[in-house]
């Protein structure tokens, strides 16, 4: 964790983070503040359109006091620039920011849960991204670099990211990753470094692409989900209400509502469009976004949980969605949407890609084959037929759901507790569920519905199972 | 057995004598007066109301109605304290409550976070305290309320030891 990074005499000129010194202390890119304040502008540049377009007065005080919020953001951002410094040194990456209150931050790469580097749409017109750490932590804030140019930033997080395997930081490997680990090349250049291999992969390639999303089956998807039904709802009864009563200005109340749909559907689309995974040394390298772009590397060892989700339209086409849970918080301010979802790994797609998917995030996996007995029908009429799980000494597989079908698979190292509940209604009938939790709050296999000796079986074993995992993993 | 579940190997087994341990009896005196404070008010003012609004004779009933709904809640009240139990077994720490709906908890000591002691004013009044673990799991509801302060006090370092001794990353 301490390597001190490969630095070479001190370079006269103002040293290139990517390649060059990353010890001593950088400003991020002089065009930083344009991209932070350019959410704000955007912003009020949208609202502005949309005031002009709604009441043709009374605009001239707006544009005067927006200009002024506008002009206040672009000079705090520039101080904010001024004043914000960072280094790379004793394994972790320092922040120093703030002019009034000197904050010195510092994130120890050990910890990094994941190394995103990011892009909004405006950083992309300037050629820019932002770096971005998750940390273990719960509730620890993200280490975040905004901006540096973005060959700078690919090179930082490869860098980066070789010193988050070096040797000393915890291993983080899940199921058989300890027999992959070479600490001592992990200092090697980054990219071609044998450090952790993903189960099931030990290539030396740099990367293996698994799966890419196609951009007619997303829209497709996204029209036929939940939010696309309502969506649709919603604007067939605008149209039918401005048809109806003849004018359009009839509908003009509910346009927020419209609008605000309209932009969840498109967020979703955004979000998801061209995912593409592939499978490197580093785990498992996330890329996607239409405007806003996002890559992000998702280490082996670091998945808490596996949902696999067919809701009931998508069944008819044979398609699922696949959901991994990760450690650390979610990403929440560009995204307020993302946050409340897990990181989909494949958005829509065919159940072989999701089974080669599995395959390749899960070694030897289980299926749901156990039914629940067949009095759980009583008690679970709608969900009966969904109901199963099973397990072996590596993961829990449970799935339930009444219309849309989840299966969630748990490594059994990553189990934090387990509870068994029996209800009244499961009580009178002899049944009983188990609920294995993982980190965060996403995230619950349930095992519902079991004979009662059954669920108290599982839960006899299960702690004592994930206890050995846990020492697996460890070693 | 019908789990699907391979045997846990030897040594790693759960405790087979689990030898459940229990919150001080003043459990149940401190949810009394806990429901006593809830029910008194809400009996009086109900019946004042009903009072005021109709006769004096239906603010008897609705009181008396209240004060008998709070003494059938007092019957409820004791089977849940007596629900309440723990379990420190070799690797786990076990919890258990619940009438009509019954749960049972398993927390491995490596995965607690962190161990948290609280008392609410009618707990303090009697002596008792409540202590709640907490995991990276947000759905982990592991606490065990009414514990005498002395016990509360010596769980939460022994659990804290044990913690620390088993400790394991995410």
């Amino acid at each position: 964790m301490t390597t001190p990074p490969p630095c070479g005499p001190p370079p006269s000129h103002p040293p290139s983070p990517g390649d060059g010194d990353i010890a001593s202390w950088h400003r991020l890119h002089p065009l930083s503040p344009v991209i932070r304040a350019g959410r704000q502008t955007l912003t009020i540049g949208t609202a502005l359109v949309a005031l002009l377009v709604l009441n043709q007065h009374q605009a001239g005080t707006d544009l005067v006091i927006d200009l002024i919020i506008a002009g206040l953001a672009l000079a705090g951002g520039v101080v904010s620039w001024l004043v914000t410094r960072w280094q790379v040194a004793d394994g972790a990456l320092r922040i120093e920011t703030g002019l009034v209150r000197r904050q010195s931050l510092r994130f120890p790469l050990s910890q990094v849960q994941a190394i995103d580097v990011v892009q909004t749409g405006l950083a992309r017109v300037l050629g820019l991204a932002e770096i971005r750490l998750r940390m273990a932590a719960r509730d620890s804030s993200d280490g975040r670099l905004a901006c540096l140019p973005l060959a700078e930033a690919r090179q930082l997080r490869e860098r980066l990211l070789a010193m988050t395997r070096a040797p000393g930081s915890p291993a983080p490997g899940a199921g058989e990753a300890g027999a992959a680990a070479r600490p001592g090349a992990a200092a090697a250049a980054a990219g071609s470094a044998a450090g952790l291999a993903w189960p099931g992969y030990a290539s030396r390639e740099p990367e293996r692409l698994l799966f890419r999303v196609r951009p007619a089956r997303l829209a497709a998807g996204i029209a036929l989900s939940r939010t696309g039904a309502v969506a649709a709802t919603v604007i067939a009864a605008m149209a039918a209400v401005a048809a109806l009563t003849g004018q359009p200005g009839a509908v003009a109340p509910f346009l927020p509502l419209g609008f605000g749909i309209v932009l969840a559907v498109w967020r979703q689309f955004n979000g998801e469009f061209g995912t593409n995974v592939a499978a490197a040394a580093d785990g498992l390298r996330l890329r996607s976004g239409l405007v806003q772009t996002t890559a992000e590397t998702i280490r082996p060892g670091r998945v808490q949980a596996v949902r696999l989700v067919q809701p009931l339209v998508w069944r008819a086409f044979g398609w699922c969605r696949l959901e991994v849970d990760v450690a650390g918080p979610r990403q929440r301010r560009e995204n307020e949407a993302e946050g409340h979802r897990l990181r989909a790994l494949i958005p829509v797609g065919s159940l072989a890609e999701a089974e080669q998917m599995l395959g390749e995030l899960l070694t030897g996996r289980p299926l749901p084959r156990r039914r629940a007995p067949a009095r759980a029908r009583w008690k679970a009429p709608l969900s009966y037929h969904f109901l199963g799980w099973d397990g072996d000494d590596r993961y829990v597989v449970a799935s339930r759901g009444r219309v849309s079908r989840t299966t969630t698979w748990v490594p059994l190292e990553k189990l934090q507790s387990v509870r068994w509940v029996q209800g009244p209604v499961q009580r009178r009938l002899g049944l009983a569920s188990v609920r294995v939790d993982v980190a965060g709050k996403r995230v619950t296999g349930g095992i519902e519905d079991r004979d009662a000796a059954e669920a108290r079986d599982i839960l006899g074993r299960l702690p004592g199972l994930a206890r050995q995992a846990r020492i697996r993993a460890a070693h | 057995m019908s789990a699907g579940l391979p045997e846990p190997g030897p040594g790693t087994g759960p405790g087979d004598d689990v030898g459940w341990r229990r919150p001080s009896p003043r459990l149940l005196t401190a949810r009394r007066i806990q429901a006593g404070l809830v029910i008194v008010p809400a009996a009086l003012g109900g019946g004042v109301a009903a009072a005021t609004a109709g006769s004096p004779g239906l603010g008897t009933a609705v009181g008396l109605a209240l004060v008998a709904a709070g003494l059938a809640w007092e019957r409820f009240l004791a089977r849940r304290v007596a629900a309440w139990g723990y379990a420190e077994r070799n690797e786990d720490l076990m919890v258990r409550r619940g009438v009509l709906i019954r749960r049972e908890s398993v927390i491995p000591y490596g995965r607690m976070q962190f161990i948290d002691v609280t008392a609410g004013p009618v707990e303090r009044s009697l002596g008792l305290a409540t202590v709640r673990m907490h995991t990276a799991a947000a759905a982990s509801d592991a606490r065990i309320p009414g514990l005498d302060k002395a016990v509360a006090a010596q769980l939460r370092d022994q659990l804290a030891a044990l913690g620390e001794a088993q400790a394991a990353g995410l």
